[in-house]
């Protein structure tokens, strides 16, 4: 479980002012539960996650992960960057097996393991590319895989999407519900868009404009496993969509 | 770089035809002792490689150049990636590199005489010297810009804070470090010609000299023909390393050699 507790963040800025970027978020996410997190840019949805990823400490408040507090990150909590942060001296391959050979598996088994990852995000054939070859979208296909390799129980996914084509988008959010109704790894999931929350999401957290609070918290009380074209024509699901939308423009 | 149609590396050749030919020209115009004429000079030059002393005499100068530049890439990197990534080992180096970086290496030749004598280990120091500094600012700035979620995504795999510097840091900052290292080779070069020049002792900067001195103008325009060819197929051998360590990376911008 992800206790997230009174947890604020100041940045200082360069002038020497202090810059309220979250302010007083409290949240707790159950084992397996899938929240996604939803606000106006620059509200502090990644600041969030870096503090519960251990990478970015908070001003105020804290954070713990099964009941120990996070003090730095850990291979318990795997990062997804909105910037995807692959290592551009590695191939594709060699990128996904990095975490695992971190961890100390062997070197055929790790390549094995990477192989089938990169199926799953459908870029086999890719596997000697270096990032620079690869578009975008692919990219964050393979930052998805990296951290889904060494099988971290929670995911930190910041707009993990963002970056791709409709197309390719709603493949991998089928790829991501079928995952994590197979594993139920906790997720928290930032994303502005508010379909895609529903889609995916237990629960959808709205977040304020900055300084960044918690204004509403929504359960997408939606039956599992989802398909996606059953959902559009479901009421609960436009429901919610348009509920979160309002809630959404309101802020403006 | 654009290169004429039809054969790689026409481009280079045509603009040193076109220089010894301005050069044999010029030579020819002026008519004085010391501006000895293109086809001259060029004509000392197999003579001064079949000579096995002056053989001996660019070995010497090259192992000093080495040895000199390994030296200098070897500490300049490590104090360079560890300024990039700490503010405080930032602030520590940065005034004591402002002092050094106007100063001209070979300036300080003869205080350095003083306590190494005029041996190898003089020149080596002073090569050591210039080597050093654009390998440490590159290495500084390619720290420096290393992506912090890069960072975060190793620290999250579990990977520690000294591994992350090794495996991280040096591979990502290597293109950035690499520039460098072109430009202090180029350095290397050139402080090593200097450094001979005053204490002249042995080396190619000494055969110039001692030509110049004795006014063997051929054999000194054959030498600096000779170091000239010399740093260009050190600076190809060197891109060629460079392509094929960084291949993976974006391409880099074009060389800028400083000031000694
Ligand atoms: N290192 C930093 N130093 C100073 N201010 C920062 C820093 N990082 C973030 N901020 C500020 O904190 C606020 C929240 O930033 P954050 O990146 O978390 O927003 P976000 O909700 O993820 O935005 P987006 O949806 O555009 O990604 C912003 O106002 C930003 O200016
Ligand atoms: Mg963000």
């Amino acid at each position: 479980m992800i206790a997230i507790d009174a947890v604020s963040k100041e940045f200082e800025t360069k002038g020497g002012r202090r810059h309220l970027a979250i302010d007083d978020i409290g949240l707790a996410v159950a084992d397996g539960e899938f929240v996604s997190i939803l606000g106006p840019s620059g509200c502090g949805k990644s600041t969030l996650l870096y503090i519960v990823g251990g990478f970015v400490p908070p001003s105020r408040g804290s954070v713990t992960v099964g009941g120990k507090p996070v003090t730095g990150p850990g291979p318990d909590r795997g990062p997804v960057f909105q910037e995807f942060a692959l290592f551009p001296w590695k191939t594709v391959l060699g990128n996904v097996m990095y975490g695992l050979q971190q961890q100390g598996v062997g070197r055929t088994q790790a390549r094995e393991r990477a192989r089938a990852l990169l199926a799953m995000v459908h870029l086999e054939g890719y596997e000697s590319f270096y990032p620079k070859e690869l578009s975008g979208g692919m990219k964050q296909r393979v930052a998805i895989a990296r951290t889904l390799a060494y099988r971290p129980s929670i995911l930190l996914m910041d707009e993990p999407f963002g970056a791709l084509d409709a197309h390719t988008r709603t493949r991998l959010q089928n790829d991501l519900t079928e995952i994590w109704e197979r594993d139920r790894k906790t997720v928290l999931f930032v994303t502005h868009s508010v379909e895609e929350a529903v889609f995916l999401s237990d629960r959808v957290v709205v977040m304020t404009r900055s300084p960044g609070r918690i204004k509403e918290i929504v359960t997408i009380d939606l039956p599992r496993p989802r398909d996606r074209v059953t959902l559009l024509l479901e009421r609960r699901y436009q429901d919610h969509v348009v509920a979160i939308e309002r809630m959404m423009d309101a802020q403006e | 770089m654009t290169r004429l149609p039809g054969i790689p590396g026409l481009a280079p050749l045509v603009a040193f035809a076109g220089l010894l030919a301005g050069w044999e020209v010029a030579a020819r115009g002026i008519g004085i002792d010391g501006l000895p004429p293109a086809s001259r000079a060029l004509a000392e030059v197999p003579g001064i490689l079949a000579d096995p002393e002056s053989l001996i005499n660019i070995g010497a100068s090259l192992y000093r150049m080495a040895l000199g530049f390994a030296l200098g890439v070897a500490v300049a990197v490590p104090v360079g990636l560890m300024m990039g990534r700490s503010r405080h080992v930032a602030a520590f180096f940065n005034p004591l590199l402002m002092v050094i970086y106007p100063v001209p290496k070979a300036a300080l030749m003869p205080i350095i005489m003083l306590w190494l004598g005029v041996g190898d280990a003089s020149k080596t120091l002073v090569i050591f010297l210039g080597v050093s500094l654009p390998v440490v600012y590159h290495s500084y700035q390619g720290g420096r810009a290393v992506e912090e979620k890069m960072l975060w995504s190793a620290a999250a795999m579990g990977m520690g804070a000294p591994a992350r510097l090794l495996r991280i840091v040096l591979p990502a900052a290597l293109p950035e470090i690499l520039v460098g290292c072109r430009t202090g080779l180029v350095l290397a070069l050139i402080t090593m010609v200097t450094s001979e020049m005053i204490a002249r002792q042995s080396g190619v900067g000494n055969i110039l000299f001692n030509s110049l001195d004795m006014a063997q103008y051929d054999t000194v325009y054959a030498m600096i023909v000779i170091i000239g060819v010399l740093g260009l197929a050190l600076d190809a051998a060197f891109e060629r390393l460079r392509a094929a360590l960084v291949g993976w990376a974006e391409p880099s911008q074009a060389l800028m050699v400083g000031t000694t």
